[in-house]
């Protein structure tokens, strides 16, 4: 199922699903966070260009800011994790999705994204 | 080039992320935050605080001395007893708080926070002439530890500590035939001990208290629940809560000052000024009205106007909810009860002024 994914190095991730694309941040991240206790994510239809910071996470420790992989516009937020951050311990990606985009982000805004294979050496 | 603990490489085959805590890597967290914090407050965890300084005064000019650099009353600790104090300048604004023992009769142990050893031992230096004193610093030589929660004590007495020192006391000791200063001292708001070991007795001790701690469920505590279990019981921290412009009449600290002191103190005309006609800024304690959290440095308003600033701020685990510290002007209006806003990525949420501290404390004890 990772074979659509795309990550930064910053640890978020898309994975593309017809013609949009879900946006998260990998297990990686999520278990260097710690104790998640908020998710803050933004309004619907709100644009965000590529590197922006477009959610906020707040841990026990402190609150860090989640950036786009890619430019693009929100279609849709997931409020379950927000109810439930819980849910970011899920094993499957497409369950733990922030936001869903659509996007017209050109070549050049995937150059600098891994492969799901590339960013695992990376993070090792 | 950060220091190390003597315990350090305990911590990191305990699996601990360690981080960078006034020039000492520290362990920030074992396993998880919350589970740490719980186990403080449920059964009993350890703290490595060995980052912590110690100072000893010592010579016959001790008590005029420390008379002078504190707005208590050393006069009236009795030996084995200990006081919170501040170090205060001549403003009275605050150097460090700090925990004073009396071990006998003109010598006094100091606690200090480790990011302001240096200054403290600057400006007792400074304050120095003409009193008969030796200040010295063991922080070198000593490591600290701290065993916090409702079992602490059960713990202890089962490992051989038959008497334990009543609350903010302290005595000498042996455990495992270490010789100890044991003192029923913390910073989380529960019942428990701080041991106070020669470094070369840490790690033995460390492991023994594991060990025999497992019946007790104990957990090793990093600084990040330590933060959240002082947060709850509102005790401040040094560099958020309390710094050079900040009073402890203003630091909500009044309990701490006794109004009768005869001795001249650095800060004494500010404080004695402020007991008597106010205070322009007051250290409150707020909850969230929403989910969000409000962070040191983050803005407060009132009314469209700025009002203060959050010094500490975070999740309760205890309570469940967002809680925090801050000073706002001395309005007659604000008080607990009212509702406040905090800018929160440029967006205001609300938050009410309640009670401090946040849970109850369960400390005070005497067995």
């Amino acid at each position: 199922m990772n074979e659509s994914m795309l990550c930064t190095k910053t640890h978020e991730y898309i994975l593309e699903q017809d013609d949009k694309y879900l946006v998260g941040i990998t297990d990686y991240a999520i278990e260097q966070l710690g104790d998640i206790v908020f998710i803050e994510l933004p309004d619907i239809d709100t644009e965000f260009s590529k590197n922006e910071a477009f959610a906020t996470i707040e841990s026990v420790k402190a609150a860090s800011e989640i950036y786009m992989p890619i430019s693009g516009k929100v279609l849709e937020i997931n409020e379950e994790i927000v109810n439930n951050p819980e849910l970011l311990n899920d094993e499957n990606y497409e369950n733990k999705w922030f936001i869903k985009i659509q996007s017209d982000a050109n070549q050049i805004e995937f150059a600098d994204l891994l492969d799901y294979s590339d960013y695992k050496e990376e993070i090792e | 080039m950060t220091k190390q603990t003597f315990l350090h490489d305990k911590h990191v085959e305990l699996g601990a992320r360690m981080v960078d805590f006034a020039g000492w890597e520290m362990p920030v967290q074992y396993t998880s935050i919350i589970e740490e914090h719980k186990a403080v407050r449920n059964s009993v965890g350890i703290f490595d605080v060995s980052h912590m300084g110690e100072i000893i005064i010592r010579g016959e000019d001790s008590l005029p001395f420390l008379n002078k650099i504190v707005p208590q009353n050393i006069a009236d600790l009795p030996t084995f007893k200990a006081i919170y104090c501040q170090l205060t300048n001549k403003n009275a604004g605050i150097i460090d708080d700090l925990i004073i023992y009396k071990l006998k009769e003109n010598e006094y142990l100091i606690i200090a926070n480790a990011s302001r050893i240096d200054e403290d031992l600057n400006w007792m230096v400074r304050n120095k002439l003409g009193f008969n004193v030796d200040i010295i610093n063991e922080s070198h030589n000593y490591s600290l530890l701290a065993v916090q929660g409702p079992k602490a004590c059960e713990l202890l007495n089962h490992i051989g500590i038959t008497s334990l020192p009543p609350f903010f006391s302290i005595k000498r000791d042996e455990l495992f035939n270490i010789n100890i200063w044991i003192s029923r001292t913390g910073y989380t708001g529960e019942d428990g001990v701080e041991i106070l070991v020669k470094n070369e007795f840490s790690e033995y001790l460390w492991d023994k208290l594991l060990e025999l701690g497992k019946d007790f469920n104990i957990k090793p505590i990093g600084l990040g629940a330590r933060d959240t279990l002082r947060l709850e019981a509102a005790l401040h921290l040094y560099g958020n809560d309390l710094d050079e412009n900040t009073t402890p009449i203003e630091a909500a600290l009044s309990w701490s000052i006794p109004k009768d002191k005869k001795e001249e103190y650095n800060g004494k005309l500010v404080i004695e000024n402020q007991l008597k006609n106010g205070i322009n800024k007051k250290l409150i304690g707020f909850k969230m009205l929403d989910k969000s959290i409000a962070r040191h440095g983050y803005d407060i308003y009132y009314d469209n106007n700025k009002i203060g600033i959050v010094t500490s701020g975070g999740f309760s685990p205890s309570r469940g909810d967002n809680i925090g510290l801050a000073y706002i002007k001395n309005l007659d209006n604000l008080s607990v009860g009212s509702t406040i806003q905090i800018m929160i990525r440029d967006k205001l949420h609300e938050a009410e002024i309640i009670k401090r501290p946040f849970v109850t404390k369960r400390n005070k004890v005497n067995n």
